[in-house]
């Protein structure tokens, strides 16, 4: 019982992680908490829907993915890179403004009915794990974080462009000096980031369902992760996601009265002890 | 060249001196003026409870903005002190046979102390973080009022059982739009006049150095924990009372009045207006009612066309509709001058 409720957990920190590493990536470029993530997450899923229709899980998949990356890019050119000089506070409601758009948008193509989409063949049915069974395609969903974070660390920590992006998060200035095209790369990087929420919305398009606040419920949560791990930091993040993955699916169980708070009042516990998070020097 | 750029930097850096208190106070009735022709001249009561409505969240904004305007703080979290003050009114009016004057003081100071409290805490948190921690904050007494199903109602709200006089006045006075609005504007003026007030003492200035330079404000041998907690507990007072205003039309409260969007609407209130002067948000409010009214009549897309004009009010426009009216004044006076000389 315990076990599952751990594995439960897994499933929705890796998803949270997801979503989260794209947050950390747009933060760590252009200093922008982009309240617009979990809309992006929500469109992602929207698209996936619409494409799977015709092509199937896989191409929803792809077309989500390719769609909200070149959202993310659009939004880096036309958006945060005209922003860059001026107050973080102008940026985060203009990414506010940009939530009430993709919401709308979202509505008036879909309405306000909520929708499933269903897995892929290969990943239905359940698997027999520790005398009871569980279904495959959360398990997809822990492979797929894993993979994600694998591939996060791989291109960060040896690249060249993850060395870029490493440097250009630490100090834009510097970077530009030494002849990196920081436009360009935030370019880049936002793609990615707004890439991986549509990646991680398409993911939970099976597991949750298809609502207008699917967003606004995991953009919190992924707050709460970034803000417990220190903004702007990947090991943070992740090992935010796992706990609080854990504390919602133990909390779920052992104190359901107050499992909706135990995540608020991690992230105050957390702050009120390092404001700057678990891992993060800067804010 | 030199005189020009010196003359120029002296502009923009120059303090303005504080308006006088018979100034202040004319301005208030002048105020109290606006409120009365609009209250006599306004026939319709569909435009009259909109009005009302947009002068409660007002003196949301005002709190919200006092924050912004003081601390240099964004909280996204000040709907937990709207619905919190409406909470308690209902859970004191429906438990105990108070009058409700006593219950509103003691709503309004219960609010104060609790908002200290936790902004001594919270205020050290820096920058952004301040803001998502108070997202979280008010996230989560909203999940709490919306699960104690047993004491607030849960999702469907708490009627709040008001005795039929309060304050010695029919409560039917409290729930018509046209009576209503003249309360809930008098209440904003006053609020306006005594910050206003508040920030001619040495209170306004010494908030103001903390918010550029906390650090050097250290070294001169201030204190800057407290007035920061302090800039907090005021705003969400003022907060407060926008909620207590709500609590009293409506006779309803409803965990919705918690939620991080409402904080977030309210916030866009304030940018709209304008938070570098005390009424700019409430202006920012009221803008938002009647345009949302108005493209609200005309679509039903009326979020897509609110974000593009925030945003657009955002990128063009970063003082709002105070800071643009500020420029207009200045530029007309300075054109009457020239003509004079």
């Amino acid at each position: 019982m315990i076990a599952i409720q751990i594995l439960n957990g897994l499933v929705y920190g890796s998803l949270l992680m997801i979503v989260a590493s794209g947050l950390v990536l747009i933060y760590g470029l252009r200093r922008v908490v982009n309240f617009a993530h979990g809309s992006l997450f929500m469109l992602g899923a929207y698209i996936a829907y619409a494409a799977s229709l015709q092509f199937g899980f896989g191409g929803g998949l792809a077309a989500a993915v390719a769609a909200l990356a070149a959202v993310g890019f659009c939004l880096d050119r036309f958006g945060f890179r005209l922003l860059q000089d001026r107050d973080p506070l102008t940026v985060m409601l203009v990414t506010f403004g940009l939530l009430l758009v993709f919401e709308d948008v979202v509505q008036s193509v879909w309405g306000k009915q909520s929708y499933s989409l269903p897995a892929p063949e290969a990943l239905q049915g359940t698997v027999e794990l520790l005398g009871s069974p569980f279904p495959v395609y959360r398990l997809a969903i822990v492979a797929v974080g894993a993979l994600v974070a694998a591939c996060l660390v791989g291109w960060l920590r040896f690249s060249r462009i993850g060395l870029f992006i490493r440097g250009a998060s630490t100090d834009p200035v510097t970077t530009a000096m030494q002849g990196v095209n920081t436009d360009r790369l935030s370019g880049g990087v936002v793609a990615v980031g707004a890439a991986l929420a549509g990646l991680a919305g398409v993911v939970s398009g099976p597991f949750l369902s298809l609502s207008p606040t699917m967003g606004s419920d995991i953009l919190i949560d992924s707050f709460v992760v970034v803000v417990i791990g220190g903004l702007g930091s990947f090991a943070g993040a992740f090992a935010a996601a796992m706990v609080l993955g854990q504390v919602q699916a133990l909390g779920a169980v052992y104190l359901p009265d107050l499992a909706a708070l135990l995540p608020f009042a991690l992230m105050t516990a957390v702050l009120v002890w390092r404001p700057s998070g678990l891992s993060g020097s800067r804010v | 060249m030199s005189a020009i750029i010196s003359a120029t930097a002296l502009e923009e850096t120059q303090v303005k001196p504080n308006p006088g208190v018979l100034r202040l106070c004319a301005m208030a009735a002048a105020a109290l003026a606006v409120g009365l022709a609009v209250s006599l001249s306004v026939a319709s009561n569909g435009l009259m409870s909109l009005l009302t409505q947009a002068t409660i969240y007002a003196v949301f904004a005002l709190g919200l903005g006092f924050l912004l305007k003081q601390n240099g703080m964004v909280s996204f979290g000040h709907a937990l002190f709207f619905g919190l003050a409406g909470y308690l009114v209902g859970a004191a009016v429906n438990l105990t046979g108070w009058p409700v004057g006593t219950v509103i003081v003691m709503t309004l100071a219960a609010i104060g102390v609790f908002a200290f409290g936790l902004a001594l805490v919270i205020v050290r948190v820096p920058g952004i973080a301040f803001g998502m921690l108070t997202l979280a904050i008010g996230q989560s007494f909203y999940v709490l009022v919306s699960k104690s199903r047993g004491f607030t109602g849960g999702a469907d709200g708490m009627n709040i059982n008001f005795p039929a006089q309060v304050f010695g006045v029919e409560l039917a006075s409290f729930q018509n739009p046209s009576s209503m609005f003249l309360i809930c504007w008098l209440t904003l003026v006053a609020l306006v006049l005594l910050l206003a007030l508040l920030l001619r003492t040495g209170f306004g200035p010494l908030t103001e150095a903390i918010r550029e330079n906390e650090e050097r404000v250290r070294f001169i041998g201030f204190r800057t924990l407290l007035p920061r907690a302090a800039v907090f507990a005021i705003s969400a007072m003022v907060t407060a009372a926008g909620g207590i205003l709500s609590a009293l039309y409506t006779g309803f409260v409803s965990p919705e009045s918690l939620h991080w969007s409402v904080s977030g609407t309210v916030l866009i209130m304030v940018v709209l207006g304008g938070s570098r002067t005390l009424w700019g948000p409430a202006v920012g409010a009221v803008v938002y009612y009647l345009f949302r009214d108005f493209v609200g009549e005309h679509t039903t897309h009326w979020m897509s066309i609110f974000g593009v004009s925030l945003i657009a009010v955002i990128v063009l426009w970063p003082a709002g509709i105070a800071g643009g009216a500020s420029r207009a004044a200045t530029g007309v006076k300075q054109f009457v001058a020239r003509r004079l000389a």
